[in-house]
């Protein structure tokens, strides 16, 4: 029986690829912004940012996928709140929310290269978005090194 | 029930066990000390109070019992034995026990037969001292002496047929304006032809109502106790007048007559029928605090935070357009600003004896349990710090005394035979360093056994022979902080100090603290604690490297300096600077952060930092100026990044990070 519920995803693109975060777990997106470098931080990460008030971190998502990107002062952030941390994702250009049925996803196939940060696959006609695990990616991105 | 009510409960319960567990401390060192009696007396009975309003019937009928015993040891009907002791502490646990029950959800409901059995002890306990005293029952309260001084006049008053006595005025309840129904006293004494000698508390105190109900003074008149007595009695307001003469002799004075004392025995009664609510008012009168939400100061850290950031970003403004008429108004706000921060640290900032004053207690029991007479120490418990960190650093202190007292100190045999004294000292201290409270835990016991350490490292694999051959004792210690080093099967073999002290450890570092241990052999063991104050905002110098900004904090600085190049050595691979004769090594910013590949200059602009008690010189591109900032976590995903402890919004909107210096150099 196929599984009719159904679920949110804010989709965006990084490199030539469409990916998405769950819903939820988004708080806003802002155009680029000036970002502190933080020396000695891990690689990937790209620095901080004010975000009104508060001191956020910004991911540079495509080198931490491993995905080639255009450098350019444009783009957007991701702001995920996760766990009351907020970090924020450098992406290319953002989609919005988007609405599928747990059907659409194709749980089996992950996709490998992204290992646990993929949550699978959402094919829907033409499209295909990865769908990323946002607590992995942070999990990732605090481990101690 | 209601919530609200019941959390206000809980916490001032709580408030009331600590202070019980203290008076009853006092009272094992010096179980005659009658303030300490009442302190106690009153406190059981407010807190029965409070747990009868709340319908809690099991805590109420306890304390009941408590409170009379301890009303029994105030009349001095029996006196307060170590055993005696013992019980009150033991029903204080169970009353602990009935608080965290109810916080938790459930009822004051204690195990029946634990509270009948103890309820019974105390039952038992009051019989048999009764008996007990009425066979000696001669024991009269002895008023206190008088004051040299004091005698002498009397004895020269004496001689001129004046009558000397100490008169005891006690004010009803609730008067009003009793400074001035005492001087209606003093003039009434007066005016009958009497002379006030002195006065207890003082006639200034007195004046200002710094007195609670009763006055104690020493009259002398020509009239007898009778007259004086109802001279003052006729006063209103008055509860209670007790004259008793003062005989020349000895300066003790004796009981006037049996009719008076009645009389006062007569209103001891009415004194006690004083309601629960009552008392806690009065209680609250004298402390003077509002319990605030924890969350609420946060916000308000919070929101001073953000008007700090914009007072700078308007003056940042203002300077640009340089308004005459606007100064003064701006360093109004500068000044107020200011104040309002500082007040706002201050609220978040507690005395460490909040922490602290569980532990005689704890010690005392310990040390009983263990048969090993301690002296425990307490030191520095004014020492302020953030409230954020008084919750989590009980319990790391916890496990350091414990391993002091079970595992340091030796057995009283061990310890005569080692020549040392039979009673061990565990000394619990805490002080502030620069930016930091340092908390100690000292024992005089056996040490660590560095060679028992060492033994286990290698049976687990975590070091080599040959290693620990060379490791310094330092290192060997850092040891015990690995988890799961020690278990409790083997504690005592290794002086216990590997128990809990990986969890320690952990605590500690995640309030971003460090800790360490120095021992010697039969010397003893200190651990030592490491804090930041954590004061949220600080005053900060701001630099630029590589065109980005960074703060160091004004508490590290010892100086600015701009150093020729052709002042800058080269020792040992490192650049160094002589500045007054002293040799200051030089570490370049921009290659801590690892920009390397600039062209040399021909000055360094260097700030002198003091770490310890070194100084090492930071150079930066350029110096900005003085600003407050506030600091503000990085997070987690830059737990690794050491040489920042965070982060500082400037006024323009900009992130200045916070360098760690001594982590840098």
């Amino acid at each position: 029986m196929a599984d009719l519920s159904e679920f949110e995803v804010f989709v965006f693109g990084v490199g030539s690829q469409d990916m998405a975060f769950d819903v939820e777990y988004v708080s806003i997106v802002i155009e680029k912004t000036d970002i502190t470098p933080v020396p000695r931080a891990k690689k990937n990460v790209l620095g901080v940012m004010n975000l009104r008030g508060r001191i956020v971190p910004v991911i540079d998502l495509a080198a931490m996928l491993g995905l080639s990107s255009k450098d350019s002062a444009e783009g957007k952030i991701v702001v995920v709140n996760y766990e009351d941390i907020e970090t924020g994702f450098l992406v290319e250009r953002v989609r919005g929310v988007m609405r599928f049925r747990s059907d659409d996803v194709e749980k089996m196939q992950k996709f490998e290269s992204f290992g646990e940060k993929s949550k699978g696959i959402i094919k829907k006609q033409e499209e295909l978005i990865i769908h990323l695990n946002v607590g992995k990616i942070l999990e990732e991105l605090t481990m101690s090194s | 029930m209601n919530e609200q009510y019941l959390s206000v409960f809980l916490d001032e319960s709580r408030e009331y066990v600590q202070s019980l567990n203290e008076s009853l401390l006092k009272l094992e060192k010096n179980p005659r000390d009658e303030e300490t009696i009442n302190e106690t007396f009153r406190i059981l009975h407010t807190l029965k109070g409070m747990a009868g309003t709340m319908g809690f019937e099991h805590m109420a009928k306890l304390s009941h019992r408590m409170e009379q015993l301890l009303d029994k040891v105030r009349s001095k009907r029996i006196t307060l034995t170590s055993d005696l002791l013992d019980r009150l502490f033991a029903g204080v646990d169970m009353i602990d026990r009935m608080i965290n029950n109810i916080a938790s959800g459930g009822n004051d409901q204690a195990d029946e037969e634990d509270l009948k059995s103890l309820m019974d002890a105390f039952e038992v306990v009051q019989e048999e001292k009764v008996q007990e005293q009425s066979v000696n029952s001669q024991t009269k309260e002895e008023p206190d002496g008088v004051d040299d001084s004091v005698m002498k006049v009397i004895q020269e008053a004496s001689k001129e047929g004046y009558n000397a006595f100490k008169v005891r005025v006690a004010l009803a309840e609730g008067t009003l304006m009793k400074a001035v129904r005492m001087y209606m006293v003093f003039k009434a004494i007066e005016d009958s032809g009497g002379q006030i000698l002195s006065s207890v508390p003082p006639v200034e105190d007195i004046e200002q109502e710094k007195f609670d109900r009763e006055v104690e003074l020493v009259v002398i008149t020509k009239q007898n106790a009778e007259s004086l007595h109802k001279v003052i009695s006729s006063i209103s307001e008055i509860e209670k007048v007790t004259v008793l003469t003062i005989t020349k002799g000895q300066g003790k004075p004796n009981e006037e007559e049996e009719e008076k004392e009645e009389e006062v025995q007569e209103k001891v009664e009415i004194v006690e029928e004083k309601t629960p609510e009552q008392k806690i008012s009065q209680k609250r009168r004298l402390v003077q605090t509002v319990r605030v939400d924890i969350d609420k100061l946060d916000t308000l850290m919070n929101l001073m935070g953000e008007l700090v950031i914009s007072r700078s970003r308007i003056s940042d403004i203002l300077k640009k357009y340089n308004i005459k008429e606007v100064d003064e108004s701006l360093s109004q706000l500068n000044r107020i600003t200011l104040d309002l921060q500082n007040v706002v640290m201050k609220i978040r900032m507690v005395p460490i004896a909040f922490v602290f004053n569980r532990f005689p207690r704890m010690v005392r029991d310990l040390a009983k349990q263990l048969s090993k007479e301690i002296n425990f120490i307490i030191e520095g418990e004014d020492t302020e710090l953030d409230r954020t960190f008084v919750e989590d650093i009980g319990e790391p202190l916890v496990h350091l005394l414990r391993n002091a007292i079970d595992h340091g100190i030796e057995t009283k045999e061990e310890r005569i035979a080692k020549g040392k004294s039979p009673v061990g000292t565990v000394v619990l201290s805490a002080r502030h360093e620069g930016n930091t409270v340092v908390i100690e835990v000292k024992d005089d016991g056996r040490g660590i056994d560095r060679n028992a350490v060492v033994r286990k490292a290698i049976e687990k694999g975590l070091i080599s022979e040959a290693q620990a051959e060379s490791m310094p004792d330092e290192k060997v210690y850092e040891l015990l902080f690995l988890p799961g080093f020690s278990t409790r099967s083997d504690a005592t073999e290794l002086s216990g100090r590997g128990v809990g002290m990986d969890a320690v450890k952990s605590v500690v570092e995640s309030l971003n603290g460090t800790v360490k241990i120095e021992s010697i052999k039969d010397r003893g063991t200190t651990v030592t604690i490491r804090l930041p104050l954590t004061l949220a905002i600080i005053q900060a110098l701001l630099v630029t490297v590589n065109n980005h900004v960074y703060a160091i904090p004004i508490a590290n600085i010892d100086s600015t300096l701009n150093v020729p190049a052709n002042k800058v050595q080269k020792l040992q691979d490192r650049l160094v600077t002589v500045i007054r004769g002293e040799i200051i090594p030089l570490v370049k910013l921009w290659e801590v952060f690892g920009l390397n590949g600039r062209k040399e200059e021909q000055y360094y602009n260097t700030v002198i930092v003091r770490v310890g008690n070194r100084k090492y010189g930071l150079v930066v591109d350029s110096l900005i100026g003085q600003e407050d900032i506030v600091i503000k976590s990085l997070g987690k995903i830059f737990s690794d990044v050491r040489i920042f402890s965070g982060g500082a919004i400037l006024g323009d909107g900009s992130i200045a990070l916070i360098l760690d210096v001594s982590n840098v150099v």
